[in-house]
């Protein structure tokens, strides 16, 4: 999956799992630039009695790097504290949640936001309400506006945040890709072959805790800009990658459990897929635990996935070309690590320099699309993935596509992709254009949560 | 130090967390370094965090102090020693 229980560390650890990261201007708003970092993967639905919830003893992050150096330039930290109403009951709710302070819901989570920029520490928001959890209709009646009414305006015109459940926005073929790099549509020329058959959003009908935010842009740029000289112009281009941290100690036992010591980074994501499919099992944990700019060490497993060197093994005579292909994937360290530079896609660039690292990386100045493709960059939408990424960027594709070899010209003009690279999927075929989940079209753009009461597991 | 979470919560090593008022958090440096005159030094007004000390490997004497989201790490032989005795001392080994 994106980032889903990608390393073995963290698997353990949904609370502090990000899953996906997404990163775009905003298309109801293109003065503000959306950030999304989701986190608890998986989530059933009907998971009570002790429903899903952030961690109050983890520390989220979302990072943004604006002058190339994958540090951290603006940090926005995010730590949640749950109440227990009626401690004399084993009930997520009492009664009906109709409001989101109802006194019906017995375990509410509040929460704040710092927004960290230039060594300065500022409280944008505190006592912030998330939503329940969707329940079903007698406990959690008129959901989405219950969830509307958790979107809160951050303090000193920074913005807008929202914090809580979500249906799952990240859409993959789960039980076919770990199957031996099985994808349903073609496993007819698997080398252990089966009928081929339509792909399944395994993600279907799941949830996800979702941090979002809704930002100036000109909170984001280096110099306080909103506004570019063009597609070309460095300020433009952001950085952008969450984390979460838990204490270094933890004392279990003697009636309270005590935590101590620093933050420790337990988790991190950037682009989609990266420490899943890039880093190989040994590494995971480790890469989980470094910053960005870190990232120099494992560029060996970019410049030669592991994954273009399968292809042609679990599909034998189909990716002949790419099984040829023995040179630096340099057009993935582009896409993944560095950002691709000006001159190589006509009339885009993400590019924040020569330092090797995992970030999403954003070109503000590029529109939200009027007619998106899902697709992306290579769907000829320079609005969508790896420019950032949208909530409804169909990213399974978009990466097995660039590692089977459609990105591989743009650094090696001698290399013909594999007729095979240019139509593989997994769950539908992109050429519809048509995700198969369905989003809202303003903030947080996620979807409201799966009902437990609808969606039992 | 690769002091990881798990693995100071895994590893075999000793960890121990001292929690209540006695210890002397704004001064641990000296804490340690004074160790063996544990009697002088001034003890902190009000309420203090819990204390979790580890030691990773006896033989390099270096004692991790944790308080609050603070982290110092010294190196005291006799402190590591020390703080080993005590267990030990206490399942009559």
């Amino acid at each position: 999956m994106s980032s889903h229980r990608e390393a073995p560390a963290i698997a353990k650890d949904p609370v502090a799992d990000s899953t996906d990261l997404y990163a775009f201007v905003s298309p109801d708003a293109p003065g503000t630039v959306t950030l999304i970092a989701n986190y608890i993967p998986l989530e059933g639905p009907d998971g009570g009695p002790n429903f899903f919830e952030f961690g109050d003893d983890v520390l989220y992050a979302i990072y943004v790097d604006n002058n190339g150096d994958a540090a951290p330039d603006v940090t926005y930290r995010f730590r949640f504290k749950t109440q227990i109403r009626n401690p004399n009951t084993f009930l997520y709710n009492t009664g009906p949640i109709s409001a989101i302070d109802s006194p019906n819901w017995n375990r509410p989570q509040l929460y704040s936001v710092t927004r960290v920029a230039h060594g300065t520490e500022t409280v944008l928001g505190d006592h912030l309400a998330c939503p329940p959890c969707n329940v079903g209709p007698r406990s959690t009646p008129a959901y989405s506006a219950l969830a509307q009414s958790a979107i809160h305006n951050l303090s000193g015109s920074h913005g807008k945040v929202f914090a809580g459940q979500r249906q799952e926005g990240f859409y993959v073929d789960l039980g076919s890709i770990f199957d031996l790099g099985a994808l349903r549509p073609f496993q007819d020329l698997h080398l252990l072959p089966l009928p081929p058959v339509a792909g399944v959003n395994g993600t279907k009908h799941l949830n996800v805790h979702t941090i979002a935010l809704q930002v100036p842009i000109s909170d984001l740029t280096r110099d306080g800009s909103s506004t570019f000289a063009g597609v070309t112009d460095p300020r433009a281009v952001i950085g952008v990658w969450t984390a979460a941290y838990r204490r270094k100690a933890m004392i279990r036992g003697d009636g309270d459990d005590i935590e101590s010591g620093p933050w420790v980074q337990v988790s991190r994501l950037g682009n989609p897929l990266f420490n899943e499919v890039i880093v190989p099992m040994s590494a995971k944990d480790r890469w989980n635990e470094l910053p960005p700019a870190s990232d120099s060490k494992f560029v060996q497993y970019v410049q030669h996935p592991e994954l273009a060197k399968l292809l042609p093994v679990l599909y034998p005579g189909v990716f002949p070309n790419l099984a040829g292909a023995t040179g630096s994937r340099d057009d993935l360290v582009a896409i993944l690590m560095t950002g691709i530079p000006s001159g190589i896609v006509a009339g885009f660039q993400n590019f924040t320099g020569t330092t090797l690292a995992d970030m999403l990386r954003l070109n503000m100045a590029i529109p939200p699309s009027t007619s998106p493709s899902i697709l992306g960059l290579i769907g000829g939408d320079a609005a969508g993935f790896p420019n950032g990424r949208r909530v409804a960027d169909d990213v399974v594709t978009i990466e097995l596509r660039a590692v089977a070899g459609v990105t591989y010209p743009l650094v090696n003009p001698g290399f013909t992709p594999d007729g095979a690279a240019g139509v593989i999927y997994d769950v539908e075929d992109p050429a519809t254009n048509t995700a198969p989940l369905s989003y809202l079209g303003s903030f947080p753009y996620l979807n409201h949560p799966e009902s437990g009461f609808d969606v039992p597991s | 130090m690769n002091l990881s979470r798990r693995a100071f919560l895994s590893r075999s090593s000793i960890g121990i967390a001292l929690a209540g008022a006695a210890m002397a958090v704004p001064a641990l440096g000296a804490v340690i370094k004074t160790s063996a005159a544990a009697d002088k030094v001034s003890m902190p007004n009000g309420d203090v965090e819990p204390l979790v000390a580890h030691v990773r490997d006896l033989s390099s004497g270096e004692v991790s102090l944790m308080v609050g989201t603070e982290q110092v790490v010294v190196r005291d032989a006799n402190l590591a020693a020390r703080l080993y005795g005590a267990v030990f001392a206490r399942k009559g080994r």
